[in-house]
């Protein structure tokens, strides 16, 4: 390994070491307002990593994936209704099995085909969802769902810290430390090739699929019982699927800190937007915008701007020609 | 016991009968050439030996298993390794990733030190830690080589792997064949390059119209002028 | 008789579907990348409308070319930049060149919505409250307009495919751009042209469709998805399978808002794609396996 590789992984490690202090002291430090903003980030973070394995990783495009997170919520809302009473955490697991069966029932069939056939079926299943929802009487109908209160903002944090902090280790562990991360991105690249390499491709990808699918269930779960109100429009709406792809694009996707920059940086920006010009419209164009010019100008997203990124280190070849370019890493 | 056999194979596109019922087979560490106009079914016999097609009729046994329209990933666990004509890389990994995905499924003990080696033995250092769609076409057809290198399969097919490297890897790449038949794989390799057939090659299948028309040794076939002139055009004084 | 009404209504809206998905589906054959903006592009159509009737004293239907004009040239700047998009190094070019109709589509219903609010519009045409009198069927007559620009629209853009030399040129491009490029083919040129073509038509269906039911900007997905649906469900890039799977759409959407409640369609909708997608992998107009 070479030292500017080495000094690249320091410097990471110190990078990640003061965010994890950061926040794990978060709660004794920050106000009330910064921890609820903290805690939605965590929300956006977690629900954009979920969005990239599947698309970022596996090259399939989801356009349904909110409805794994209605799920989650919904299934932690009715369990936790007076009468059925099941415990907060209890229900959590749940909504990971229903989202996982749901995301098999709907990977099995389609995966197997083109891209598009996959879009079009996770959307439907999105729509579907949120039609159910609406017309059904467990999930109380266009009204939703009242959860008990429980007024705690910190035991939400620390919810929301566990979940999306262990989400993104099982995440990094899994497709950059492993051998299932080389599967997955062989047979986004080339299918067939991967095949011929003994990789078992739909297999791969529904296991993908049904990781992407757990981790916005169990988010649901949490936030549902945090805002102790859902209903199909709120935790339903195929809206927050382009959220979604919109952080993971802009944050850069295919890399595990795509989701991070993205999520943080599109949520703070959209509530500062808030903050100065009031509850506009006028920030969707910007959304728009902003996508527009990551897709033609940074395609790699935000990440590759950060320093030893693969792009940088062209351009910094291409100033100063021939510099250390001979010695291969291996 | 064969290592690869092939029982009246068939396979048709709509109305393009690709393979018309092809019969061969193939002893351990053999190295057998399959040579034949533009369009006459190599590669999409390739692709039903494979797995990537499934024939319309007919059996393919390797190692005597029928392994006739198993799916490909299974094909490949049982030791079946191949190039692809037109080069497919997994593009957005690094050349050094590619090499390791090759031996994800098996094997994977010491990977990082074989792929090292599969690097330099192909001359690829300079472009390990660069993403494959960035490598030259022959660069390419290496970097195909080498993840068959790291499978170490028991039988390799190798589609056209020498068109447009340089003579120089190219003769690398005929010593590397000839060392792993010393060590007991068999080959099975399309190429239209009669010169470098001539060189490698134990045996010729010769397939014209999706229809195996000739077998034999190198000097079997090139003394054929019938087979040359209507097959191969290459015209016989 | 009910039923009867119910299927005929179905195939009058289900003859706009066709109209939409079938420049869809060409755009996607020719670009290769779905544009997320074909809902949009109704909506926006519709708004069109809306503007001119605000504006102007005239029957907005009657400037349909008109749109179609406006429409057209708005696609032929943009269509640059998804060929830029999809045909550049890029790690992923089909995914981001989604991602950027996308990007366009956010940016339109922004602009719709910080216009017009979320308030639903309707296009006042002059048919609107008549009803003719076909075949013993009392129909409403903006559907049956509806219906006949649709016919006209499809048959219009059938013929510039297949007896025009730039319809081969399409045609070509959409078969494989590598091949269409060594002929000669401007690949580039027809991809601007193609989607200049389809912007065009679908807001023109798009303001059509606009008299027949309210419009709100944040319909623009619902009918993407509507246009995603026939197409994927047609076999990708097969012109009769839109044909039968469009007007299907239609008489399914019809039918159970008819005997069931109009709350149901989407769900019913949905769940057959599913099971379409089930049982027929490769969609309804293609029955080659998969390969
Ligand atoms: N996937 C496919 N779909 C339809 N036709 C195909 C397909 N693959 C191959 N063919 C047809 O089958 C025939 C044999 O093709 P194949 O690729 O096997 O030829 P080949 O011998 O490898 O030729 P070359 O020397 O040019 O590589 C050709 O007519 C080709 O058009
Ligand atoms: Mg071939």
């Amino acid at each position: 390994m070479s030292a500017p590789i080495r000094r690249r992984k320091t410097s990471s490690l110190i990078v990640l070491g003061i965010v994890a202090l950061a926040l794990l002291t978060m709660p004794f430090w920050a106000g009330s307002y910064n921890l609820r903003l903290a805690t939605n980030v965590l929300l956006w973070v977690g629900l954009a990593l979920s969005w990239n394995v599947v698309c970022g990783y596996a090259g399939y495009i989801s356009f349904g994936h909110i409805a794994f997170f209605g799920i989650g919520a919904y299934v932690t809302a009715i369990l936790m209704q007076p009468g059925v009473g099941w415990n907060f955490f209890a229900t959590l697991p749940v909504g990971a099995v229903v989202a996982a069966v749901i995301a098999l029932a709907v990977g099995f069939p389609t995966l197997r085909l083109r891209g598009a056939y996959f879009a079009i079926a996770t959307w439907a299943m999105a729509e579907g969802v949120r039609e159910l929802a609406t017309v059904a009487s467990i999930t109380g109908g266009s009204g939703g769902l009242v959860l008990p209160v429980k007024s705690d903002d910190t035991f939400f944090y620390w919810c929301m810290l566990a979940a999306t902090a262990g989400a993104y280790l099982v995440c990094f562990l899994l497709l950059e430390r492993s051998r299932f991360g080389y599967k997955v991105k062989a047979v986004r690249d080339n299918e067939p090739a991967a095949r011929a390499q003994g990789i078992n491709a739909n297999l791969v990808k529904n296991q993908a699929f049904i990781l992407s699918a757990v981790i916005p269930a169990v988010l649901g779960g949490i936030n549902a019982y945090w805002i102790t109100f859902i209903n199909p429009d709120s935790s339903l709406n195929t809206i927050l699927t382009d959220q979604l792809v919109v952080m993971v694009l802009v944050g850069g996707l295919g890399h595990i800190w795509g989701p991070v920059i993205g999520g943080t940086v599109l949520y703070l920006a959209q509530q500062q937007f808030v903050v100065l010009f009031g509850d506009s419209t006028a920030y969707i164009v910007l959304v728009g915008a902003l996508v527009v010019l990551v897709v033609l100008f940074l395609p790699d997203g935000l990440v590759s701007l950060l320093p030893g990124s693969r792009r940088l280190n062209l351009i910094r070849r291409f100033i100063r020609p021939r510099a250390t370019t001979t010695t291969g890493s291996s | 016991m064969d290592a690869l056999a092939i029982e009246d194979v068939r396979k048709s596109f709509g109305g393009v009968q690709a393979l018309q019922g092809i019969t061969f087979s193939v002893a351990p560490q053999e190295i057998v050439g399959v040579i034949g106009p533009n369009g006459s079914g190599k590669s999409t016999l390739f692709n039903v030996l494979t797995g990537a097609l499934k024939p319309d009729s007919g059996r393919v046994l390797l190692n005597g298993k029928d392994i006739t329209r198993w799916p490909a990933y299974r094909i490949a666990r049982s030791g079946l390794g191949r190039t692809f004509q037109i080069p497919a890389l997994f593009e957005n990994m690094t050349v050094l990733e590619n090499l390791l995905t090759a031996s994800v499924e098996h094997n994977w003990d010491g990977v990082h030190e074989r792929a090292s080696a599969v690097i330099e033995l192909l001359e690829l250092q300079r472009v390990a830690a660069e993403p494959a769609r960035s490598l030259s076409g022959g660069q390419q057809r290496l970097l195909e080589l080498g993840r068959v290198l790291m499978r170490e399969p028991d039988l390799v097919l190798l589609d056209e792997v020498a068109a447009g490297v340089h003579p120089n890897l190219r003769k690398l790449m005929l010593d590397v064949i000839r060392a792993k038949r010393e060590a007991g794989t068999t080959f099975l390799v399309i190429e239209h390059d009669m010169e470098l057939t001539g060189e490698i090659c134990d045996r010729i299948i010769v397939m014209d119209a999706g229809e195996v028309v000739a077998k034999g040794t190198f000097e079997e076939i090139s003394s054929d002028a019938h087979v040359m002139e209507a097959y191969l055009g290459v015209s016989v004084e | 008789m009910e039923l009867f009404a119910s299927i005929v209504g179905g195939l009058l809206i289900g003859g706009l579907y066709v109209a939409i998905s079938l420049g869809f589906s060409v755009a996607f054959g020719v670009l290769d990348v779905v544009d997320l903006a074909v809902g949009m592009w109704v909506v926006m159509g519709a708004y069109a409308a809306v503007v001119v009737q605000d504006w102007l004293d005239v029957d907005p239907l009657l400037l349909l070319p008109l749109y179609f004009l406006f429409f057209a040239l708005v696609g032929a700047v943009l269509a640059p930049l998804i060929y830029r998009v999809r045909n550049n190094r890029y790690a992923m070019p089909a995914l981001m060149g989604l991602a950027l109709t996308f990007g366009f589509a956010t940016i339109f219903r922004g602009s719709l919505l910080t216009g017009f609010g979320y308030t639903p519009r309707t296009v006042r045409t002059g048919l609107a409250n008549t009803s003719w009198n076909i075949f013993g069927l009392v129909l409403p007559a903006e559907r049956v307009a509806g219906f006949l620009t649709a016919a006209v629209l499809t048959l219009a853009f059938a013929w510039f495919l297949y007896f025009t030399r730039s319809g081969l040129a399409v045609r070509a491009v959409a078969q494989s751009k590598e091949n269409a490029g060594l002929m000669g083919v401007d690949v580039k040129r027809t991809s601007t042209l193609i989607y200049a073509l389809y912007t065009g038509l679908t807001a023109m269906c798009g303001a059509v469709m606009g008299a027949i039911y309210a419009m709100t900007p944040e319909l623009g997905p619902r009918y993407t998805l509507f246009a995603f649906f026939v197409v994927v469900l047609a076999g990708l890039g097969s012109i009769w399978g839109v044909l039968v799977t469009g007007l299907l759409l239609g008489v399914l959407q019809s039918l159970v808002s008819t005997f069931w409640s109009a709350d149901y369609t989407l769900l019913v909708v949905f769940l057959s794609l599913f099971v379409v997608l089930l049982l027929l992998p490769n969609g309804i107009g293609n029955r080659r396996s998969v390969a």
